[in-house]
Parts: C-alpha cells; sequence; structure tokens
C-alpha cells in the first residue's frame, strides 16, 4: 500500500509497465488528482481530455452558481464548472485568477470543463485498492453513484470521482420549468 | 426557362443513374434470378422513373419503364418468372431505356415502341398462364405434375412451372410483326452523369466549416482593424469567405417541390380515412429551402395536412349543402421573402370558431376571464398553439387525437421561425410557417449588459429605440410605455439576468427592481422585441452592431436554460449568447398579470 508516491507522467508510464509486467493480474489505473478545498481528488485519465489554463467565461444567467458559464476552447464551446460550489466546499474558486487551470472532461455526449487551483498531477494506482465501502458514501456529500471510493495512498486519501456519472445521473438543474 | 433547366438537369443526373443501377441489378439478376433484394430494387426505381417521367413529359420513358416495373411486380409478387430469353428483352429493354434518356438531351429519335409490345406481350401471357393455373389447379395440374408431382401450388412451385412452361420466344416473334430490324447488340456506352450526389453529412460539415472559418476571419479583421487602424486590406478575405459562404448555403437549397410532391399520398391517405373527398393543389413549388429546414418541418407538415383533411374539410354531402363544392381542397402554397420561406397549408373547409376557441381557453385557464372581452382575435387564435389544447371536440364533430398543434409550433421554433394562423368560419383556414431559409447563418443585433455582449436574432427584432426613464411606468407587476402609441410592457434584461429561474417572474417586484434602482431621468437603451403579436422592450445596457453571426448550440448540461438559444464566438474570441426571445416572451406572458398589459394592445 505504502510503496505509492507520486510520479512524473515519464515515471507513470514506466512504472505502469513494470507493474504491468511484475502483477499481471492487478488491474491499474491512472489517476488525474486535483485539490478542492484542500482535500485530493481523482478522476480517471480517460475521462479527462486536457488540462489548459482557463480562457475567458462568459457568465451564464439563471444557472446553478457552481456553473461559471461558457467558454471557447480551441474553437469548442464548453461549459464551466465549479466542483468546489457544486460540492458544498469552501467559498468556490475566484474565477478572475489567470493562472487557474481547466480540466477539460469528455465523453461521447458531451465536454465540460472543471476550475482546479493547481496543476493537476496524476498518480497510477491499483483497481484493487480503491476502497468502495459503503460507510464512505453515507458521510459523502456526494452523490453516491458518481463516488468511486476512496485510495489511501501513504497518508493522503485521495476521493475518486467519476465526473461522467456526476453530470450524466444528477444534470445540471436549469432554470427551465 | 431555366427553372424547367434545372429540374430537366436533375431528372436527367437521376434518370442516368437509375439506368446504371438498373444494368447493374440486371446484370447481378441474370446470376442469380432469386435475388429479392435486386427484384425489389429494380421495382422500385422503375416505378420512380416512371413517375419521375411522367411528371416531366418524356411519355416514351415513361412507358416503357412502366410495361418494366409491371413485370416486375409480377416477378415479386412470384407470378412470373425470369429466364435468359425475358433476360434478353429486358437488356434490350434497358438499353433502349439509356437511348431514351440520351434524346432528351439530344433529341434523337428513338424507337421504342417494339421492345415495349414485347414486353406487354410477355406480360400478358405470363399473367394468362398464371390465372389459368390458378383458377383450375385441378384441370392443369397433369400439365404441371412432370415438375413436382404436387397438386398444392406453393409459390415456388408455381415459378418452376412457369420457368419451364415459358413461352418460346420465336412464338413471341411469331406474334409480334412489328419488329424492330436492327435488333443487333449495339456497343453499350457508358454515360456520365452531370451531376454529383453529396450525402447531406458532407454537406453539413462543409458548413460547419465555413462557419467556423467566418469566425476565424471576423477575428482576424478585428485584429488587423486594432492595430492598422484599416480594413480594406482584407477586403477580398472578408468578400471570398461570404461568396464562399452563400455558395454552400445555395448548395443545401432544395426546391420545396421535391417534398411537396410527397403529399398527394400523404392528403389521399388522410382522405380515404376520413372518407372525404379533397383535392391537393401545390402552389409556389420552385421556391428554394435549406434541405435540414425541410427536413425537420416534414413532419409538422405531415400533420397540419391530414390535420386539414381531418378537421377542416367537410364530408361531401355537409359541403353540397352549404353550397360549396363537392370536392374540398387543401392547398400548399410556398414563396421566398428575403431569407424568409413562407409555407401555407390552406382549407376551405369549416373554418375556426374563435369564439368557442375563446370559451374554451377561458375554461381551461389560458386566457383570464376579465381580459375575455377585450383580447384580440389573433390572441385567441394563438391559443390553438398551446399544449394540451386540442381543437377537434370544438372545431368539428369528427373525433380525433390531440390536435397536437403545439408540436407543430415547437419545431417551427426550434429552427427560428414563426407559425401563425388564419381563419375564417364558413370559408376556411390557413396555417402560415413563416421558416428561415437557412439555418446556418442568422442576422443578429448585439448588445451588452454588465460588460459582456448578447445578440437577438433580427428576425425578432422590432425596433431599437432610446427612452427616457420617466417614460416608463409602473403598473401592477410589471413597466409599460408607449411606442408608437400602443401600449407595450418593458422589461429590465438585467431583472431576468438576476433570477434563479423564470419562476422568480411572479415574485413580486421582480421585475422592476433595475429600474427602482436607476436614478435621474437618463435615457435607456431598449429593443423591442416580438413574437406572435407580442410586444416587449427589452432594456439593455449599451446598443451595439448589427451583425452576421453562427449560432452554436448551447453544450450540455447547459442546453436547455429558459433564456438563451445558443451561442456565437465574436470576432474579438469573446463568447456571446444569443437570446431565446420565443421562450423568454412565453415565459413573460405565461404570467396572468402580464397578460392584462398585452391584453390592452388589442
Amino acid at each position: 500500500m505504502s510503496d505509492k508516491t507520486e510520479y512524473t507522467i515519464e515515471d507513470v508510464q514506466r512504472e505502469a509497465e513494470k507493474h504491468q509486467k511484475s502483477k499481471e493480474q492487478s488491474e491499474l489505473m491512472q489517476l488525474i488528482i486535483f485539490k478542492l478545498a484542500g482535500e485530493e481528488y481523482g478522476l480517471s485519465i480517460d475521462q479527462i481530455k486536457e488540462v489548459v489554463l482557463t480562457p475567458r467565461i462568459a457568465r451564464m444567467p439563471q444557472t446553478p452558481s457552481y456553473i461559471k458559464g461558457v467558454t471557447n476552447i480551441r474553437g469548442n464551446i464548453i461549459a464551466i464548472m465549479d466542483l468546489e460550489q457544486k460540492f458544498g466546499l469552501g467559498e468556490g474558486l475566484i474565477e478572475s485568477a489567470k493562472q487557474d487551470y481547466t480540466l477539460v472532461v469528455e465523453n461521447a455526449d458531451f465536454k465540460i470543463g472543471i476550475l482546479v487551483k493547481e496543476v493537476p498531477n496524476t498518480l497510477t494506482i491499483e483497481v484493487d485498492d480503491i476502497d468502495k465501502a459503503s460507510t464512505l458514501i453515507q458521510y459523502s456529500t456526494l452523490d453516491a453513484s458518481c463516488l468511486m471510493g476512496v485510495v489511501n495512498v501513504g497518508d493522503r486519501m485521495i476521493i475518486l470521482i467519476d465526473m461522467i456519472k456526476l453530470i450524466e445521473s444528477e444534470g445540471v438543474k436549469t432554470s427551465y420549468t | 426557362m431555366a427553372k424547367e433547366e434545372e429540374y430537366k438537369e436533375m431528372f436527367l443526373a437521376e434518370a442516368e443513374e437509375s439506368y446504371e443501377e438498373l444494368n447493374r441489378l440486371f446484370t447481378e439478376l441474370e446470376k442469380n434470378n432469386q435475388s429479392r433484394s435486386a427484384i425489389d430494387a429494380i421495382f422500385r426505381i422503375t416505378h420512380t422513373l416512371k413517375g419521375n417521367a411522367m411528371g416531366m413529359g418524356f411519355d416514351a420513358i415513361a412507358e416503357l419503364s412502366h410495361v418494366m416495373e409491371d413485370i416486375f411486380n409480377e416477378v415479386k409478387l412470384r407470378r412470373m418468372t425470369l429466364d435468359s430469353t425475358l433476360f434478353q428483352s429486358l437488356f434490350r429493354a434497358n438499353d433502349i431505356l439509356g437511348d431514351l434518356i440520351q434524346s432528351v438531351k439530344t433529341e434523337e429519335k428513338v424507337r421504342y415502341k417494339g421492345i415495349r409490345t414485347k414486353l406487354q406481350v410477355a406480360l400478358r401471357k405470363a399473367k394468362a398462364y398464371y390465372e389459368a393455373q390458378h383458377e383450375s389447379t385441378v384441370v392443369k395440374e397433369d400439365a404441371v405434375a412432370n415438375q413436382t408431382g404436387s397438386t398444392e401450388h406453393t409459390e415456388d412451385e408455381v415459378k418452376e412451372g412457369d420457368s419451364c412452361e415459358w413461352i418460346p420466344p420465336n412464338e413471341l416473334d411469331d406474334e409480334e410483326g412489328e419488329e424492330e430490324g436492327d435488333d443487333e447488340i449495339k456497343g453499350h456506352k457508358i454515360i456520365l452523369s452531370d451531376m454529383v450526389q453529396v450525402p447531406v453529412r458532407k454537406l453539413d460539415e462543409l458548413l460547419n466549416i465555413v462557419g467556423e472559418l467566418i469566425i476565424e476571419k471576423d477575428t482576424l479583421i478585428a485584429q488587423w482593424e486594432r492595430e492598422r487602424g484599416s480594413n480594406s486590406d482584407l477586403a477580398r478575405l472578408h468578400r471570398i469567405t461570404s461568396d464562399l459562404q452563400y455558395s454552400v448555403m445555395d448548395v443545401r437549397l432544395v426546391q420545396v417541390g421535391f417534398l411537396f410532391n410527397k403529399f398527394h399520398r400523404v392528403l389521399r391517405d388522410a382522405a380515404v380515412i376520413e372518407n372525404k373527398k379533397v383535392d391537393l393543389v401545390l402552389e409556389g413549388t420552385e421556391s428554394e429551402i435549406d434541405r435540414n429546414v425541410l427536413k425537420t418541418m416534414s413532419d409538422s407538415l405531415v400533420h397540419l395536412v391530414r390535420n386539414s383533411v381531418g378537421h377542416g374539410i367537410e364530408p361531401s354531402e355537409e359541403r353540397l349543402k352549404l353550397g360549396k363544392s363537392e370536392r374540398g381542397t387543401v392547398t400548399l402554397r410556398a414563396r421566398n421573402e428575403k431569407d424568409t420561406v413562407y409555407i401555407e397549408i390552406s382549407d376551405d373547409g369549416y373554418g375556426v370558431d374563435v369564439d368557442k376557441i375563446k370559451a374554451k381557453a377561458i375554461k381551461k385557464g389560458l386566457i383570464p376571464k376579465e381580459y375575455a372581452s377585450i383580447i384580440s382575435r389573433a390572441e385567441v387564435l394563438l391559443c390553438l398553439f398551446e399544449p394540451g389544447f386540442s381543437n377537434a371536440e370544438v372545431v368539428t364533430e369528427i373525433s380525433g387525437r390531440g390536435v397536437g398543434l403545439d408540436v407543430v409550433r415547437m419545431a417551427v421554433e426550434s429552427i427560428g421561425g414563426k407559425i401563425s394562423v388564419e381563419t375564417e368560419l364558413g370559408k376556411g383556414t390557413t396555417f402560415t410557417l413563416g421558416l428561415p431559409s437557412s439555418m446556418a447563418v442568422k442576422a443578429a443585433l448585439l448588445f451588452q449588459l454588465a460588460q459582456q455582449e448578447y445578440a437577438i436574432a433580427l428576425a425578432y427584432t422590432e425596433a431599437v429605440i432610446s427612452m427616457p426613464k420617466a417614460e416608463i411606468h409602473k403598473i401592477n407587476t410589471g413597466l409599460i410605455s408607449t411606442y408608437l402609441g400602443k401600449t407595450i410592457s418593458i422589461v429590465f434584461l438585467q431583472d431576468l439576468f438576476d433570477m434563479k429561474s423564470m419562476k422568480e417572474i411572479e415574485g413580486k417586484g421582480s421585475l422592476y427592481k433595475q429600474f427602482d434602482a436607476i436614478e435621474g431621468n437618463p435615457n435607456l437603451d431598449i429593443v423591442i422585441v416580438s413574437y406572435n403579436h407580442r410586444l416587449v422592450g427589452l432594456v439593455v445596457d449599451k446598443l451595439m452592431q448589427q451583425k452576421e453571426i453562427v449560432e452554436k448550440k448551447l453544450p450540455a448540461p447547459i442546453d436547455n436554460v429558459a433564456l438563451f438559444s445558443g451561442v456565437t464566438i465574436l470576432g474579438t474570441g469573446r463568447m456571446c449568447l444569443v437570446l431565446d426571445i420565443v421562450s423568454i416572451l412565453s415565459h413573460l406572458f405565461r404570467e396572468k398579470r402580464i397578460g392584462a398589459n398585452i391584453a390592452t394592445l388589442g
């Protein structure tokens, strides 16, 4: 459990290959780690398209406050979301700060941007290490279906979320009545 | 006339393709004469070709393809079998068909009657044989016994029987004295069509790319102007992109007639079900419209036509009693007006009883009782398009499902169009759809609010005015003012934007927060928007220029916000949300208190 630390991308790839060889049966998972209100959150790398500097955002009236608006990333128009607000953690990010980053989450149906303060990093874990204990979910403010579990890496605790499920299951409540 | 030439060109392109396809299918069928798919395809192609040729007045092509169609109808029904002799004739017929199609261009004379008669005779014989078989299976048993010995005539057996008992070709020749002399096989000519068929998907992609290009061009020009203070340097770029855009849009245009012509059948079926006598009249079929607009609207048009037959036209006896002609008429009419195509569906039937509609609307709560006496006729008719307002039992005695005009309205509005209805009791009803001739680019008015740009489609913009605050008055829960002698509602857009949802419109004082916050008597920029006779002045911070925009859909999960229909990227690279005027107005007017304001417009 405690033999995992942070890796650079090259390290991750090398490690991933090593792990693949040594532990053929244990499945590996690459995560993108970012911080929300001091806690570490992880998303499966498959769900992330890219990380960009947050472009100018056009506000969108009559949407929940965690929807920061829409922006133009390489000609694609995507919605930008603040997960701190969505999960009710802290004050939310100040969008004017130019060093903010946007994680672009993508699946076949939609793309959405998530605001984060620091450059996210990557981490490789073993799928078996994900603790899916249901008690965790009970105390969580997250919807149970989008909380994949918790991974303990050394003294770090990373909350794994499934962004796609988060958007799909709950949706964004808009003003249309 | 150029239009006719274009029709001819299109007919030829399609006919040439049909001819090539038939050649391919015959070859396939010759190898495997059981191929159902090939038989069905040939039947379909010859049928279409016949129809098209008849429409164009090319009788020779029509006649020849007709007999081919008939033969394949029999083959399809397994009442006739293909053998090598028949194939000879069919190939020959197809060659002549090809010659006939070419002759449309060259105007050469092509002799086709011989082969047509030959096929007709073959057809007649096969029919006679089939009927004989089925009339007296027992008597004929001996004749068929040598194949399977079965008395039961399953389809397959009949076919086998057919092929064995096929009339020998020489018999045919004997009967048909007039056989063309030049029966030698001519060298098969390969013909390349002058038209290219392109899947709509590719055109969509192309238009998308052009849209991107326009945005990039605008960005470039804006940047150039900032740096060099002149835009004439890029005038050529501007012109070329604009030409490109219009060329691509033009390619996507189709004639309304292509859709209208399908309505003969729709109308006929509806008339049969309703047991009414109805004729269809088509007008303005040469009007052009974007193919996707037409596709979006096709279901709605079917709906409206069925509606006209079902609820509009009276049964014959009733019509005669009313002194009308026995047969009812449904007219589909199209006309281009600038960037809009108007499609009208009118009938000469009952007409709609506005008073009955009004009574029902009041009962359903769509019109507040207090305003019933002052509400306009047009306002009442708009209730027809409200969800759940089925006019069936009011207008006619014919029972029907919910008319679903609300669905039609939604379809029209989804592409930025308008729908309206005009009716005269006893004379008939006309539905008018005002549709954009192209969906890709629309003219819009840009304005600023709280340091951000927004756009309103010009189609919904009535006027832009500047008005001192003192001319706006509070009434009830809203604001009103006078524009060209008419009383209109005034809404500070910022008030709507500050709401968490449209429900807050009901909240007391929700629509004059901004109004109260303004000190002094400044001039306010107001955009007067209209939809379905409803005028509202929207107060904005600053009016900007008018511009052609490429509207993009809002991304999920914020794609159903009531305020906005889409978003566009400005030349500056900034995002610009496009207001959904139809939705905003319908939310505003759903409130009865504001209903009071419209009622006074009357």
